[in-house]
């Protein structure tokens, strides 16, 4: 039968010293997050709209801007009184296709006697479609603007506010649920895992500037899922490995479920980064940050339940005599 | 685990087949799913906004407003219960709340009960609370403090919520041919969407404009009073000033309307009959009809004053009495502007302000390019992923594993048809994200099952042993991602719901497809060929 099979090459029964090189992934783990944290806290994050609040419009012009429009549309911000404005072009320019505009306004204080600035951010939006109108009137028709977003304080507090709500819960119902199926030190290895890679990923995003919006919310909440698929099925592996093994030293054991579960790992990893990969690609510029931010939590992911997650079991040590589930 | 009885299979085969029932209207032309019989679903994936274009409006009700609105009726109330008991007390309103001064102890004695008897319900049901509308405090013998009770605040804002989600629908939709949302959103806000809205400035301005329409009698007054009025708010008792519109400078009415736009039957835009300029025309109802014709009887030779939101729009002499049950405001309209108005006033005025507290709108364009973009994408991932599985297990397996994707994909379409979900660029997202996560479940199989082989295990052996140990993880495994997806789904906004829907979804139909699909399918395949070595 013609067949190829690939996976039938890869190395068996491998025996690679994971835990050996514990200490020097311990390093670089601490050493990754407290250069997270210092970005986070220095540099902070590069908030979008849904966090920051103010106005994006993306409108495109008849034909694909040149640099004097960007520059002559740019300097209407001061004039507004609304201080520089960010513009940027987005799409490929084409033959057929004309680039778009992607121009932001400050979220704008609030008006005389208003007590939120929602109201200021409508007539902001509505000063800058006028101004950028009366120079190129074809923005007028509605089939040129491709997007309009107004956010207020009050509204991106809010989002900011369930955005670490949201992590925070997905956290703990995880942490629930580990150590109802497994033993207490499962949880918390799986948890600081976890946290890691949460923590990695904000870090990524500080240090690229890459905008940090409601979508990579929703990524770090499926890298917090990935992650713990992986660090689940390691460990649901030396669980059945301490039941089977009850003399061998934890730290083999340990070593021994990694790699059993090794040719797992890579597989699902690199289908994952497959289609992450076409999603990045050609999925358009609304899905380009999630695709980029899944991608590196796929990777950090893997990293945290091979050398985060098991050797914390090896420092907190299991119960090997007691009933095990 | 490789052993299934007849009417398992048929269980497992039907639900298959139910769900590409589902899927099938989603790939039909809208010509073929009209043809189709009744009794098939016809139901297609919805598009959420970001998809197909619209609008998406979160809109803030100025509860405050409610709230002030009410004090002032029940200062008004109690002023007058006590002014017919000859109670002499003061009565302001200052921080939410009415201050009364009795003047002395005997006034306070007599006031006291009359303020509580202010204090019921109209409908005392649906209040709750005790039917408690107001809270009396005491400050000290003489003063007393009174607030709007908590569950009255409560009632009235559902109230006021529930009007202005009435007049928006007329207003925007007078017709009732559009497809829209508009419900309430937490304890002070609307959601309006509107797929496909061209215009979203008219929309906005139909949302921008309370409508409240008043004619008020103009008061005679001179420039010192007036400006004290405008400048320092120190207005004469009862009376008011508003700017006229055209820059006509301020102008002084009485503050208690003659008609207002309640007491208007309906109106229509229309050209005055000798000028022929744009005009709203309009009709009173019978109790407007005589308020108007006794006023304008009494008045003849003064002007009244049209008040529209704050602002004079006209204010035209009496010339006799106006009692036919029909008028006319003129105010240098446009036909638009005229058309507006008439439909403002159709619909009503709102109970309270909105703002616009969020703002989406997506073009249609954009909205093309985004579901292209993710067709292009789930493709080539659904390929890749295909492919990669082809080359790691082989014809055989790879088949399998591929079939159960496939399968996965078809299923989740279906369900997503069935419940009537909405799909979002990020649940475009999440079903490309599933297509790369779904084979895990069936690679942990594989790799099991290889691992048993090499333990020296026979192929039936190894496929049971396989399939029977890696349950315990795939449940852990995909249960953990699920809980992490419902989080997102209960704390998520918009958009974001639409990927934890999709992501839920997929994480179901994976365990699904791998555990149960692709196990018949290597069952049957083991029954028939009795393999004596595994292709992987």
């Amino acid at each position: 039968m013609f067949d190829i099979s690939l996976v039938r090459h890869l190395p068996k029964d491998t025996k690679i010293p994971f835990l050996k090189v514990r200490l020097v992934a311990m390093v670089l783990s601490v050493l990754a997050i407290i250069a997270s944290i210092f970005l986070f806290t220095t540099k902070n994050l590069n908030y979008g709209l849904d966090f920051k609040g103010g106005t994006v419009w993306e409108f495109h012009l008849d034909e694909s801007p040149t640099d004097a429009d960007l520059g002559a549309i740019r300097d209407l911000g001061p004039g507004l009184g609304m201080g520089e404005l960010a513009i940027q072009t987005i799409g490929q320019s084409d033959k057929d296709k004309v680039q778009a505009i992607r121009l932001s306004v400050s979220k704008q204080p609030a008006l005389e006697g208003d007590e939120n600035d929602d109201k200021a951010q409508q007539v902001a939006l509505t000063a800058i479609q006028a101004a950028v109108v009366e120079m190129y009137p074809e923005v007028a028709k509605t089939e040129n603007t491709l997007s309009v977003q107004v956010l207020g304080t009050k509204v991106s507090g809010e989002l900011k506010k369930k955005g670490i709500e949201a992590v925070l819960a997905a956290l703990i119902m995880v942490l629930i649920y580990i150590w109802f199926r497994f033993e207490w030190q499962f949880g918390l290895g799986a948890v600081v895992a976890l946290t890691h890679d949460v923590i990695l990923t904000i870090g990524v995003f500080s240090f690229t500037a890459l905008e940090f919006n409601l979508s990579i919310v929703a990524a770090i909440l499926t890298i917090v899922g990935y992650s713990l698929n992986d660090t689940v099925v390691v460990y649901d592996r030396i669980r059945e490995n301490l039941r089977k093994f009850k003399k061998k030293p934890l730290e083999q054991v340990l070593n021994m479920s990694i790699n059993d579960t090794l040719s797992r790992t890579i597989l699902t990893s690199l289908t994952t980064m497959l289609a992450l990969l076409a999603l990045y690609i050609w999925g358009g510029p609304g899905l380009n940050g999630f695709a980029f931010a899944m991608i590196w939590g796929v990777f950090v992911g893997t990293y945290s339940s091979i050398f985060v997650a098991a050797p914390i079991l090896l420092m907190l040590g299991v119960n090997r005599k007691g009933p095990q589930k | 685990m490789l052993h299934f009885s007849r009417w398992k299979i048929t269980l497992i085969l039907g639900a298959i087949m139910l769900g590409l029932l589902f899927a099938l209207p989603n790939v039909l032309s809208e010509k073929t799913r009209e043809a189709l019989p009744g009794f098939l679903p016809s139901q297609t994936l919805n598009l959420g906004l970001d998809l197909q274009g619209g609008a998406h409006l979160l809109l803030e009700v100025d509860l405050k407003d409610g709230v002030e609105k009410t004090l002032k009726s029940e200062l008004a109330g109690m002023r007058a219960a006590l002014r017919e008991d000859r109670v002499s007390a003061t009565l302001r309103i200052r921080d939410e709340a009415i201050f009364v001064t009795y003047k002395n102890a005997a006034d306070a004695e007599k006031g006291v009960p009359i303020m509580r008897k202010q204090n019921v319900a109209v409908d005392a049901n649906a209040l709750g609370g005790g039917g408690k509308t107001l809270v009396i405090e005491k400050l000290s013998d003489l003063r007393y403090k009174v607030t709007v009770s908590k569950a009255n605040i409560e009632y009235l804002s559902n109230r006021t919520i529930e009007q202005s989600i009435q007049v928006l629908r007329k207003r925007i939709d007078p017709s009732g041919t559009t497809e829209m949302t508009l419900a309430k959103e937490g304890a002070e806000r609307i959601l309006l969407q509107v797929p496909g809205a061209k215009n979203v400035d008219e929309l906005k301005s139909v949302i921008d404009k309370t409508a409240k329409l008043g004619f008020h009698q103009v008061a005679v007054t001179d420039d010192v009073v007036l400006r004290l009025c405008v400048e320092d708010d120190q207005c004469p008792l009862g009376k008011v000033a508003y700017p006229q519109k055209n820059g006509g400078g301020y102008m002084m009415v009485f503050d208690r309307e003659i008609v207002t736009g309640a007491d208007l039957k309906s109106s229509s835009e229309g050209l005055h009959p000798q000028n022929n300029y744009p005009i709203v025309n309009f009709v009173y109802n019978a109790t407007g009809a005589r308020k108007f014709c006794d006023f304008t009887s009494k008045h003849v030779g003064e002007p009244f004053a049209v008040v529209l939101d704050g602002e004079i729009i006209t204010a035209p002499n009496i010339n006799g009495a106006i009692c036919g049950g029909r008028g006319f405001i003129e105010g240098s309209f446009t036909m638009e502007s005229a058309k507006e108005l008439s439909l403002l006033l159709n619909a009503g005025a709102l109970p309270a302000k909105l703002n616009i507290a969020e703002e989406r709108t997506v073009g249609p364009e954009l909205g093309a390019d985004s579901i292209n973009a993710g067709k292009v994408a789930s493709m080539l991932g659904l390929v890749g992923v295909a492919i990669f599985m082809w080359l790691s297990y082989g014809l055989r397996f790879g088949t399998f594993a591929n079939i159960a994707l496939a399968t996965n994909i078809v299923l989740i379409a279906g369900a997503l048809s069935l419940l009537g979900a909405t799909l979002t660029l990020p649940g475009i997202a999440g079903i490309i994200l599933t297509i790369g996560m779904a084979v895990d479940a069936n690679v942990l199989i594989f790799e099991r099952i290889r691992e048993e082989t090499q333990n020296g295990r026979g192929p039936i052996n190894a496929i049971d042993t396989g399939y029977r140990l890696s349950l315990a993880p795939i449940l852990d495994a995909n249960i953990t991602t699920l809980i992490a997806a419902l989080t997102l789904y209960f704390v998520g906004s918009g958009p974001i719901r639409g990927f934890a829907v999709t992501l839920s979804i997929g994480i179901v139909m994976s365990v699904f497809t791998a555990v149960v699909v692709a196990r018949l399918m290597t069952a049957t395949w083991l029954r028939h060929a009795r393999p004596k070595k595994l292709p992987i």
